[in-house]
């Protein structure tokens, strides 16, 4: 089981980053999304997956019950994933504007800041 | 032990230069030569107390955790680098008072104070007994230079220069001082003076070749010494003041300075004295041949300072006991002469502004008694009685005939000497008495502040040569016994009898006479060979700087090109290659461990997942990818569900469905999708790339289980959840009783990103610019 979760993982984690290899805003989001789903997963799978019990403590108890799961790294990943919300939320956001004010999805367009293939706008002179 | 406060009044007197300047712009140079000049009559009282080769010592404590403290020591040596600093300092300073007086007071004051606050680096430099601390004053005179050579910044010409200077001398100081540092390895400490008698420690120590070449190279460079010599010759872009203090009495002498310094320590080591001869040989050779091409008055000066610090060099190399006594003369003799030859070529220069030897002529009328300097000056130059030159090289000759070399250093200076006669009859007698039709107009006459540097150096100079007693047991004897570690008697007098130097100094001034003569058919000769003269130029400095600049923009060009997909490609592909490497260097490495029975409910949603991420990938539309993508989530909120965290399963649903509907509304706002933004090569390499990242992920999490996982933080959630914090709900206890405060972060970054959204989103987007 635990080579499956794995595999399934790293290809999720594959196809996230492919997507952000792309020139396209949203599907660079896309590859956003996926990744850190992947990422929350990951940290999920390494807590151990071997008890299914959720991490709550019994009425007629003072500690944690043996059959309950690792609470740690569920506390990790609930912030994990409200922040990657808050983060596509944000990038979103900017795609909408720079689409507005630039017209363009392509992040080969938005060359404003750096010119593509060279960082000088022109030869400096030489020394001497 | 005053002499260690002269390098703060010296510095006191740079910050001075620029207000005064302002204040009392015609007379600022004549009351700021006052500070100089105290120095130098402070330091002459100090010269009854090294007169019997002792050495003062006085040290405050600076950073003593490192063995750094601000000591100085004065010997015989050190005090006659600082009576020359200070002496032409002085004169320097009224010189450049005049100088500058065309020009505006800005300029003025901050050519005063930039020659002060050289003195004074130059000052620490001669008088420290720590090396470190010398280091530091050695830098900032490469670092002042810099700035000397670029006064006039708006010319291309003294940029590159000032460049070329700081690249070459800084630089060489770099090495110098992994060689100090190698120093206070070896000895456990930074004293010049324990250095020096612990000299035989040093020396069997295994690093002393290291040590000694590391040495060289700085003095070398500093020195202009082959295959650094090219540097000084183009630093006459500075202001002639400049020139005349830098090039030819105090900075690029410091080399020698040093070698002389460390000269008592390697003397012993094999190959230390003969790389010191056959280096200041070939340095000779070459800039005596350099001076004859040279077109510039200064230039011809530059090249014939150059060759004089091969002298000293060379002088430094020989093993013979005189050579001290010759080393000590020669400094002094071409300090005297060289720094004169300057002034005067300044005040020619700065009268008709024309700075081509063969276009200056008939001068001798306009400017009277700068003549009568460059004549005196270059007498002294060519090594004739009665002047302290002649002295000089007689003792030059003398250490060379007693060292255990042949014939070949002997040769050699006989040459280079007979240059210097030779550039000393043509820059003494062709600007100034050369019959002329059409003497070169002059704009004005000279001017007292720009008499007395060359006057009083000139004039010291025949003073010297007739009265050698005047110097030889009060500055000579015990500068040359500091060099040597021993007690010396000079005799430093005029005439030796017949000699076989006095014959070899009768040969230099035939040939030296010859070259005068024929000055313009050797010039126009040696000006063809083009080709062979730019092998010894700067042509392997500049192909240096240019290759380096080459590789700068081509490595920019590949890794700052402006495309974020290489910039994520470049990341991707480094955290890949951390991974890769961190797996192949673990030696025990058991991966791959299967665990657990397999649940066909969980397959099924993995599967799922992996289906909707690839379809993502895979699908031209843009909705139907945010479809694909949204099986990634729900499905890891059905896993969360399946494996006991319905709070992970509750917020993934919630955000998810946020997510849709956002993304949605953006989607809706943009364009259809209409072109790959990859070309098919991009999206193959893209592929492999995302495979590999995913390869190294799928062995890292299989290999997860091999190590048992620590439970320690869990087991106390655990326990303290409900005994501590009275809450059951273990996940939620963490989040919000014992990480409260990360919780609190994390809504505050929620609220930022809300905030910025908002920020961007609101009004209309105005468009600045259409592309497709």
């Amino acid at each position: 089981m635990s080579l499956i979760y794995a595999f399934s993982v790293s290809a999720l984690m594959g196809v996230g980053i492919y997507l952000m290899l792309s020139r396209h805003l949203m599907r660079m989001l896309f590859g956003v999304v996926i990744l850190s789903t992947a990422a929350n997963l990951l940290i999920f799978v390494s807590g151990g997956l071997q008890a299914v019990a959720p991490p709550i403590i019994q009425g007629d108890m003072n500690i944690l019950g043996e059959t309950a799961a690792n609470p740690l790294p569920q506390a990790l990943i609930l912030t994990a994933i409200v922040i990657g919300f808050a983060l596509v939320a944000f990038a979103a956001a900017l795609v909408l504007k720079a689409y507005g004010t630039i017209g363009s999805v392509f992040t080969d367009d938005q060359n404003d800041a750096e010119r593509l293939g060279s960082p000088f706008y022109e030869e400096g002179p030489r020394n001497g | 032990m005053i002499f260690a406060w002269s390098i703060l009044g010296a510095m006191g007197a740079a910050f001075l230069a620029w207000p005064l300047s302002q204040v009392l712009p015609r007379l600022s140079g004549w009351i700021l030569s006052l500070a100089p000049l105290s120095i130098f009559f402070l330091l002459l009282g100090e010269i009854g107390s090294v007169s019997d080769g002792a050495a003062h010592v006085k040290s405050f404590a600076w950073v003593p955790s490192l063995n750094i403290e601000l000591a100085f020591r004065l010997d015989g040596f050190s005090l006659l680098f600082a009576l020359l600093i200070s002496g032409i300092g002085t004169l320097v300073t009224i010189y450049a008072g005049s100088y500058f007086n065309g020009k505006s007071t800005a300029d003025k004051g901050r050519f005063l104070s930039l020659i002060l606050a050289f003195m004074a680096a130059m000052l620490g430099t001669v008088l420290s007994d720590n090396l470190i601390v010398m280091f530091v004053f050695w830098e900032l005179t490469s670092l002042i230079s810099f700035l000397l050579i670029g006064f006039d910044g708006e010319k291309s010409e003294a940029r590159a220069s000032a460049l070329q200077s700081l690249i070459v001398t800084a630089g060489g100081g770099l090495v110098l001082f992994a060689g100090i540092v190698l120093i206070g390895i070896t000895l456990d400490t930074f004293s010049v003076s324990e250095v020096l008698e612990r000299a035989g420690e040093l020396v069997a120590s295994q690093l002393a070749g290291v040590i000694a070449a590391c040495v060289i190279v700085g003095a070398f460079t500093k020195s202009a010494q082959f295959p650094f010599h090219f540097w000084l010759p183009n630093a006459m872009a500075a202001p002639t003041p400049a020139s005349a203090y830098l090039h030819s009495a105090t900075m690029v002498k410091l080399g020698v300075f040093l070698l002389a310094r460390f000269d008592q320590v390697f003397a012993t080591l094999p190959g230390f004295g003969e790389t010191l001869v056959v280096a200041g040989s070939i340095t000779m050779l070459v800039s005596g041949l350099k001076a004859i091409r040279a077109e510039s008055f200064k230039a011809i000066l530059a090249q014939s300072t150059v060759a004089s610090l091969g002298i000293l060099v060379m002088l430094i190399g020989l093993d013979s006991e005189v050579a001290a006594v010759a080393t000590v003369g020669f400094i002094l003799a071409h300090a005297l002469y060289k720094a004169a030859l300057f002034f005067c070529a300044g005040t020619a220069i700065h009268a008709t502004g024309e700075a081509r030897l063969a276009n200056l002529r008939g001068l001798g009328r306009a400017l009277p008694f700068t003549a009568i300097a460059t004549i005196l000056a270059s007498l002294s130059m060519a090594g004739l009685p009665p002047f302290v030159g002649f002295i000089s090289k007689e003792y030059l000759f003398e250490a060379q005939l007693d060292s255990s070399w042949a014939i070949f250093p002997v040769v050699v200076a006989v040459i280079v000497n007979a240059v210097m006669v030779g550039v000393a009859g043509v820059v003494s007698i062709r600007p100034y008495y050369w019959p002329t039709k059409t003497p070169t107009v002059v704009e004005h006459g000279e001017t007292p502040g720009m008499l007395v540097g060359p006057m009083a150096l000139a004039g010291f100079g025949i003073l010297i040569g007739l009265f050698p007693a005047i110097v030889a047991g009060t500055v000579i004897a015990p500068a040359a016994s500091a060099l040597r570690g021993e007690q010396i008697e000079v005799s430093f007098g005029l005439w030796h009898g017949l000699t076989p130097m006095l014959a070899l100094s009768v040969i230099v001034v035939v040939i030296g006479s010859v070259i005068a003569i024929w000055w313009e058919a050797i010039h126009r000769r040696l000006a063809q060979y083009d080709r062979f003269f730019s092998l010894l130029g700067d042509r392997f400095y500049r192909s240096a700087i240019d290759s380096t600049l080459a590789l700068a923009a081509s490595s920019t060009k590949l890794l700052q090109n402006g495309d974020q997909r290489r910039y994520t490609a470049v990341v991707v592909l480094t955290v890949t290659a951390a991974l890769a490497a961190a797996f192949v260097s673990m030696p025990d490495f058991a991966f791959l461990a299967a665990e657990g029975d397999i649940r066909f409910a969980v397959v099924a949603v993995l599967a799922l997942m992996v289906l909707g991420a690839i379809a993502t990938a895979l699908v031209r539309s843009l909705i139907a990818g945010l479809v694909a993508s949204g099986l990634v989530g729900f499905g890891t909120a059905v896993l969360f569900m399946m494996h006991g965290a319905p709070d992970l399963a509750l917020t993934q649903i919630a955000v998810e469905t946020l997510l849709v509907v956002l993304l949605t509304a953006v989607l809706l706002r943009l364009p259809a999708r209409r072109r790959h933004s990859r070309t098919g090569g991009e999206r193959n390499r893209d592929a492999v790339l995302a495979l590999g990242f995913a390869l190294m992920i799928f062995v890292a999490l299989a290999s997860v289980g091999v190590s048992p996982i620590d439970l320690r933080l869990s087991e106390y959630f655990a326990n303290a959840s409900y005994v501590e914090a009275y809450g059951r709900n273990v996940v939620n206890v963490i989040l919000v009783d014992f990480r409260a405060i990360d919780t609190l972060g994390e809504i505050a970054v929620v609220a930022f990103a809300t905030v910025a959204a908002w920020g961007l989103l609101r009004g209309p987007a105005k468009l600045i610019r259409t592309k497709d």
